[in-house]
């Protein structure tokens, strides 16, 4: 039984598998991969700039009406607070300003004069509560989510051509991306969208676990988890819902995927 | 769209990137004969070796600094993108492929082919490459499961059932020889 465990090792050490080639020079690797880098940085400089023009159009065309009933509301409770010293009104709309961007409805509810005073406020504080959301709970790492579409995860730039089949009746794709360079990095089902992410091995999930972490830790941050053989699979609800899946050596994690529960993918 | 722009800007500013071109040369001037040979037990082929070679380190050449920047050995990186390119290659070109026989295996020239006569090799060919890719990981770099498993992106149950079954299928190939 052994003998074959020999003859493997004796033949991947023998001498014959050295390759004698000169169809590889350095410098050949070298520029290929410069032409690379070059092509990806066009492609990334142009994707840059098109989201740079739409966001800058989405922001003119949705903030375009904010101003003014903003500058009304300013102006409105400067008049209703600034109502005995009217002669300097430079002043007062600072003074409005400063009670606005601190927020504080009472005062706007005191003053009693500002109607669209509360759109102000709400509009504000959900502008600011946006941006710290953690990315990956709503099934979705950087700009690629579970569910979206091949398309739509092909125009985020974030997939790296080509692709190859994932499963034996060529259905689902695989994808490498820009963070994890595996082959099978995102599989992607025809039916389904996105069903299955390779987090990078530096990311950590929300609750800071990631490649690297132990077992214990992960059963920790994650108390429904369940674990099947070497790997450990918390559920995360969400519509759709999705799992957790941290692949492990027995100790520590060594992969985290996120994977869509309803997938039909036959390897995933 | 942040990450996108972030990456834009990390092109653009190429402040180490002389430097990096230079280390990427250095790095594959001293790795090539290791990797060719490695492409070699992996393809079974010293031709689809020298592709395979050339494709992948153009790949991570054109992401060197980021590649360093992870932390890990480029070389031990170089070698896993090297098996799971082989089987993303293969599962592209299957379909041209499927034949009963290899149709010129008896005309390769004898300096090309100094393997063809070895029944292990011979055998080794007839494996599926996710397969072949377990037992050179295994037999050649000498991996364990486990980092088999991280390197090919599959679980560790999916190691060993591949394992035996190239193993099964190398020992009734030898047996019938």
């Amino acid at each position: 039984m052994d003998d074959l465990d020999d003859d493997l090792r004796r033949l991947f050490s023998d001498d014959r598998l050295d390759v004698h080639s000169t169809s590889v020079s350095t410098e050949l690797v070298v520029r290929g991969a410069a032409r690379r880098r070059h092509r990806r940085a066009a492609v990334a400089g142009t994707f840059a700039l098109v989201a740079v023009v739409g966001a800058g159009i989405g922001v003119s065309r949705f903030e375009m009406p904010a101003p003014d009933s903003t500058v009304g509301a300013l102006l409105t409770t400067a008049v209703s607070v600034t109502t005995t010293p009217p002669p300097p009104p430079s002043t007062s709309t600072v003074i409005s300003t400063a009670t606005v961007t601190v927020g504080q409805p009472p005062n706007s509810n005191g003053g009693n004069t500002g109607k669209p005073d509360p759109g102000g406020t709400s509009r504000s504080s959900s502008k600011t509560s946006t941006p710290p959301t953690p990315e990956s709970q709503p099934g979705r790492y950087g700009t690629l989510s579970l569910g979206m579409s091949e398309a739509d995860a092909l125009a985020t730039g974030s997939l790296v051509e080509p692709s190859s089949p994932a499963d034996p009746d060529n259905r689902c794709k695989a994808y490498a991306t820009k963070s994890v360079p595996d082959a099978n990095a995102v599989i992607v089902s025809p039916a389904r969208g996105i069903v299955r992410i390779t987090m990078p091995n530096y990311a950590k999930t929300p609750k800071n676990v990631g490649a690297g972490s132990q077992v214990s830790e992960v059963k920790a941050a994650y108390t429904n988890s369940i674990q099947s053989g070497s790997s450990v699979t918390a559920q995360i609800s969400a519509s759709p819902p999705w799992s957790y899946i941290f692949e492990t050596d027995g100790a520590v994690v060594t992969t985290v995927f996120m994977r869509l529960n309803a997938n039909d993918c036959a390897t995933v | 769209m942040t990450a996108v722009l972030q990456l834009g800007s990390a092109v653009e500013h190429g402040g180490g990137r002389a430097e990096a071109v230079g280390d990427f040369a250095e790095f594959v001037r001293v790795s090539m004969p290791g990797l060719l040979r490695y492409g070699h037990a992996l393809t079974g082929n010293p031709h689809d070796s020298a592709d395979l070679v050339q494709t992948v380190l153009e790949k991570v050449g054109s992401r060197w600094v980021a590649v360093q920047r992870k932390g890990d050995d480029p070389l031990a990186y170089v070698r896993r993108a090297m098996a799971n390119a082989h089987i993303s290659i293969w599962r592209r070109r299957r379909r041209e492929n499927l034949v009963a026989d290899i149709p010129d295996s008896g005309a390769v020239a004898p300096e090309l082919s100094r393997l063809e006569n070895e029944p292990l090799w011979q055998a080794l060919r007839s494996l599926p490459p996710r397969q072949r890719a377990v037992i050179v990981l295994r037999y050649y770099e000498n991996l364990s499961e486990a980092e088999i498993a991280h390197a090919l992106g599959i679980s560790c149950g999916t190691v060993k059932s591949q394992s035996s079954k190239a193993m099964a299928s190398l020992r009734t190939r030898l047996g019938k020889d």
